[in-house]
């Protein structure tokens, strides 16, 4: 591997990997601009004789995506915001702050990145019920943010660890109080974590299925996932629209990640391995 | 994103040990607890809240007979263990899990490791080939649901209208209806999405591999081969640790692909512990049960994380 005199080998063997594992998204666009009757052919190979971009018209109109998708992003800046408001300094005081219980707290959190989510599901049903937070973004957004906390703040006291105390104490003899600091030294040294954390909470809540389905209950509050599962089983029938609405879901996040790629993929994977 | 942490130990440095009062690490006592407590509260109250206490009240549930919201529930011992154990759906989806967990690590890790390893070999097209494959991982479950659903279609889906076309047509099958085949079959959907993520961390794995052992094994006249077994695979065991781990926690998850393709069918085939929990909480209404595979989840969920932390501890020793 250290000498690459390989890559135009290795690269023509990719080929074929590359086409069969696009294959379903090469698919999936190109049946969705054509005609029922076309796709009724059943050939996978055949091109559409006419651009139907009009499909993309209908399921967006027919699924409401426009509705789906503000609920999606008001969900994701929610989870977003709400995660590093509460983990940033939780991961601090646990990092730099010595006070007697400190591990005890830090083992209960460690508790909840082991537990799935669907284990717990009843009683977080019953507890978003009491609060009247069933069929509520609100409530989706704080069962997720909780569901989360475990993975943000254990990412955030591992990075915060390994800023220097020293740093700590010379802002400490300036007179800081712990949160000055947290905002004026910590923070603004912490970019690749919290870079990490806003990249990881946002694509888990974008295409979080599982708790949308159970809090989210009518059509005018649900997210994407959700949405397009309602759409494509009401609409089954009729693939134009099923294929035209799948790539309307997808397309969005497909983008941004190929605008930022290099940023999204360093955040994911150094924000996987350290947490 | 579920992890698995190594947990690390008290890392005040010496500041702690030198001065108790007035310095960041020695702040200890009850200084120390006024000024971290506001820090903590924030995320402290809505993880109480919203995943502590259902911890707790799950195993509550477990040993009551509740029915639903409005329903009083009593006590009733370990009954709903006893019927746990006495349903054939429990044990079906509890096997059926397994299968899922060995398909996913078959199918996504073997496939993220593959990948890994030829585009580790690549220099101008490695970024290219890098961001192609892990465009699935974008996509979510449920929606990757609804795309294999189709491509799985037995008249116009993908598979088996493209096998048709290339002069396969006695391959294709009933992908979703065939009993034998349609765990397998959904699994595929999942680890497709899957995948991508491990290969990421494998190839950031295969980049801390440090070069000279390379140069070391070209000096000593090392094949490919040996060079992949000496000295690649070993490097990459820690990673491989955690990718594994991650994978097994991942497929105890899984929920979304079934729930979307099969809703368990046909006959319980594709049902998980997941999907099984879903349909006694849900449509059954038989929270008692439901709570028994909770827990049951998590506690497989539990060993995992432990297994496979004492693992990581002994190859780091």
């Amino acid at each position: 591997m250290s000498v690459r005199k390989r890559e135009w080998p290795v690269a023509l063997a990719l080929l074929p990997v590359f086409l069969i594992i696009l294959g379903p998204f090469f698919w999936l666009l190109m049946s969705s601009l054509k005609t029922e009757a076309e796709i009724g052919q059943a050939n996978p190979f055949a091109l559409p004789a006419q651009l139907m971009w009009q499909n993309y018209a209908d399921a967006w109109q027919i699924g409401g995506f426009g509705e789906l998708i503000t609920n999606s992003l008001m969900n994701l800046a929610g989870v977003v915001a709400l995660t590093l408001i509460t983990c940033a300094p939780a991961g601090y005081a646990l990092a730099k702050i010595r006070f007697p219980g400190r591990e005890w707290m830090f083992y209960a959190i460690i508790f909840g990145l082991t537990i799935p989510v669907q284990a717990i599901v009843i009683p977080l049903y019953q507890v978003l019920f009491n609060l009247g937070l069933i069929n509520s973004l609100v409530g989706i957004t704080l069962a997720q943010v909780s569901n989360g906390i475990p993975f943000g703040i254990f990412l955030m006291r591992s990075f915060f660890i390994g800023v220097p105390d020293e740093l700590v104490e010379a802002a400490k003899m300036d007179g800081a109080n712990h949160f000055q600091i947290l905002l004026k030294v910590m923070l603004p040294l912490s970019t690749p974590a919290l870079q990490a954390l806003v990249i990881i909470s946002a694509l888990s809540t974008w295409n979080d299925f599982f708790l949308p389905l159970i809090v989210l209950i009518s059509p005018d509050v649900q997210t994407l996932p959700l949405g397009l599962v309602r759409f494509a089983s009401t609409y089954a029938s009729q693939f134009r629209l099923v294929f035209s609405g799948t790539v309307i879901t997808f397309l969005p996040i497909i983008l941004l990640y190929l605008i930022t790629q290099r940023r999204f993929t360093e955040g994911l994977t150094q924000g996987a391995l350290k947490g | 994103m579920t992890s698995l942490p190594t947990i690390a130990k008290d890392t005040d440095g010496p500041s702690a040990r030198v001065s108790r009062r007035g310095t960041p690490g020695g702040a200890a006592g009850q200084d120390g607890l006024r000024s971290a407590l506001p820090l903590m509260l924030p995320a402290l109250a809505i993880y109480a809240v919203f995943t502590l206490a259902p911890i707790a009240l799950t195993l509550w549930l477990s040993f009551t007979d509740s029915r639903g919201l409005n329903t009083s529930a009593s006590f009733v011992g370990l009954d709903n263990y006893a019927r746990a154990g006495f349903d054939p759906i429990v044990w079906q989806s509890l096997g059926h899990t397994f299968l899922w967990l060995l398909y996913h690590l078959a199918l996504a890790v073997g496939m993220g490791l593959g990948l890994a390893l030829a585009i580790g070999r690549l220099k101008k097209t490695h970024v290219f080939f890098r961001t192609a494959f892990f465009l699935p991982h974008l996509v979510s479950l449920a929606v990757v649901g609804v795309i294999w659903a189709n491509i799985y279609d037995p008249f116009y889906g993908l598979l088996n209208t493209a096998l048709e076309h290339v002069g396969l047509g006695r391959w294709t099958q009933g992908w979703l209806s065939d009993p034998l085949l349609v765990l397998f079959s959904v699994n595929v959907a999942s680890s497709w999405q899957g995948f991508g993520l491990y290969m990421l961390l494998f190839i950031a794995g295969l980049q801390n591999i440090d070069h000279s052992l390379y140069e070391a094994a070209d000096i000593d006249g090392a094949t490919a081969f040996q060079k992949l077994i000496y000295v690649t695979l070993p490097g990459l065991s820690e990673v491989m640790t955690f990718v594994v781990s991650l994978a097994l926690i991942n497929g105890l998850k899984g929920f979304a692909t079934v729930f979307v393709m099969t809703d368990g069918g046909p006959f319980y085939q594709s049902e998980l512990i997941t999907t099984y929990i879903y349909r006694l909480a849900f449509s059954a209404q038989d929270h008692g049960l439901a709570a028994v595979l909770c827990i049951l989840l998590s506690a497989l969920a539990i060993t995992i994380t432990i297994v496979f932390n004492r693992w990581r501890a002994r190859l780091s020793r």
